[in-house]
């Protein structure tokens, strides 16, 4: 057995010293990369209301061409590194993903965030008759699950689209931490009263824009027009009937956050339709095919009771719940088609009757 | 004491809103929107820019067209809602510009325009608008009628 103490530094371990030494050694500076910039004495100054994402847009950092033509992670306005091996993006003509409005609506959705753990009157929810409190859980429990799908629809996504268009990817990363808010908002309503979360939705829809394999546009109309206009417009009849303060605030949040969606997806459909032709064409079929799967998914009858309930304060009165159900999906149809008549989307063929029929209702 | 309807009652609304921070967190924020109200015959238009009111002004009628979205209601619904928002402090559940919105067969928000995106801002700023009304519960009023 050879004791540590008594062997010498051999060759070897004095080459690996010379080394070390060596690194130690600050190497000659030779400060090339300073002069690598295609602009240079950029001074954007903050205007009133700060230093904002799209004052940023000068000279040719602001120069959002039609392809992005970069493989590479290389931001728009830097000088890109010869030979780095492409990653590849799907998404790189601007038609597939442009609003004009992100930059303003990324700063939007930092200034006015809220925090569901300390901006909800947690302390204002009391106990509720058992049905009203299975019933609100229930329509947590299918919340939360549409809220999942936003958060996986736009991550999925937000990964393929070229980092030239930042401004696109920053705005989306605002929706996807949305989502998680809204999935942690509904999950701490559910668990917070003695109740629980209730039953898995059908997930039909959540299915389609997961599964949306057309593009981004479609993943856009299908997540934020066919189902987003849903969800807010039951956001809104929510903080209409909601029990306690902070149901209320929930819904009032909530819904902001999903008219942002909205004007973000308003903003790109408007974009796509004005730069690619019949792109009005192809809404107006896959609206078609959406709207079927919508219909599929509203005869699960689970979600609608539930409502009904909540609505009408209890079982008792889920027949007057009811028909607030039926003006809720009147004003959600209405405003469906009103979106896609402004956005030169017609919808008179083949509307299911399904949907049609809650306007006659009303 | 301003009067409601008025310039002035918007102005001492606007002092409270914007010297309010807690208007700013919570889901509020940077807002920009030309609001109109119509009260009864009362036309008046309300600028929101960044993290402040800047701007209350009594307009006529047709001024309402440039607004991105119009409040309406008769005279005797506004004094309900702001007696209600004096009363509790705030507007109670029944009271809200969103269950206003929804509990009146003509609604409250609309426009001149049609213009889904500009519409839309009634929905994107809602608690600001709801943050605005709320902050009238610090100020007195005296009710023309």
């Amino acid at each position: 057995m050879t004791d540590k103490n008594d062997s010498k530094p051999g060759p070897d371990s004095v080459a690996r010293i010379d080394a070390n030494a060596d690194m130690a050694q600050p190497a000659q500076p030779n400060l090339k990369w300073m002069g690598k910039s295609h602009q240079w004495g950029t001074r954007v100054k903050p205007g009133k209301h700060g230093l904002r994402l799209g004052d940023l847009n000068v000279g040719i950092y602001g120069e959002v061409p039609p392809v992005w033509t970069d493989q590479t992670r290389a931001p728009r306005g830097a000088v890109a590194r010869r030979g780095v091996p492409p990653l590849g993006y799907a998404i790189r003509d601007k038609v597939d993903l442009w609003a004009d409005s992100a930059a303003d609506m990324y700063e939007e959705a930092i200034q006015r965030r809220w925090a569901p753990a300390t901006s909800v009157p947690w302390d204002t929810i009391a106990p509720l008759p058992d049905d009203v409190e299975r019933a609100i859980c229930q329509v947590c429990t299918e919340l939360s699950q549409y809220a999942n799908a936003d958060v996986e629809s736009v991550t999925h996504w937000q990964a393929q689209m070229a980092y030239g268009y930042h401004e696109i990817k920053q705005f989306l990363a605002t929706v996807s931490f949305d989502g998680a808010r809204h999935m942690e908002v509904f999950r701490k309503r559910a668990l917070c009263n003695g109740g629980g979360l209730g039953l898995e939705g059908p997930g039909e829809v959540n299915r389609m824009i997961l599964e949306s394999r057309g593009g981004w546009t479609e993943a856009v109309l299908y997540l934020f027009v066919v189902r987003g206009l849903f969800t807010q417009t039951m956001y809104r009849y929510l903080e209409r009937y909601a029990h306690n303060d902070a149901e209320r605030t929930i819904f009032a949040h909530c819904l902001e956050d999903k008219a942002r969606h909205l004007t973000y997806a308003i903003d790109h459909l408007r974009y796509a339709i004005n730069h690619q032709d019949d792109q009005n064409l192809i809404l107006q079929q896959l609206c078609m095919i959406g709207e079927r799967v919508l219909v599929r998914e509203l005869k699960d009858g689970v979600l609608r009771e539930a409502l009904a309930i909540v609505f009408g304060n209890g079982i008792s009165g889920a027949q007057a719940g009811l028909q607030i159900h039926g003006r809720m999906m009147a004003d959600y149809i209405k405003r469906y088609l009103a979106t896609l008549k402004w956005l030169g989307v017609e919808r008179r063929t083949l509307f299911p009757e399904e949907l049609s029929a809650y306007l006659k209702v009303s | 004491m301003a009067r409601f309807p008025s310039t002035e009652w918007f102005d001492d609304v606007r002092k409270v809103f914007n010297t309010d921070e807690s208007y700013q967190g919570g889901g509020g924020g940077a807002c920009n929107a030309l609001m109109g109200v119509k009260i009864g015959a009362h036309s008046f238009l309300i600028t929101f820019e960044g993290a402040e009111c800047s701007a209350a002004a009594q307009v006529q009628e047709s001024d309402l067209e440039a607004a991105d979205f119009i409040l309406e209601m008769a005279y005797s619904d506004w004094r309900d809602m702001v007696e209600n928002i004096a009363q509790n402090g705030r507007a109670d559940l029944h009271h809200t510009l969103n269950t206003l919105d929804l509990g009146r067969p003509e609604g409250l928000s609309h426009s001149a325009h049609g213009d889904q995106y500009r519409e839309d801002l009634f929905f994107r700023y809602n608690q600001t608008m709801q943050y605005f009304f709320d902050a009238s519960a610090r100020v007195k009023t005296q009710f023309a009628e």
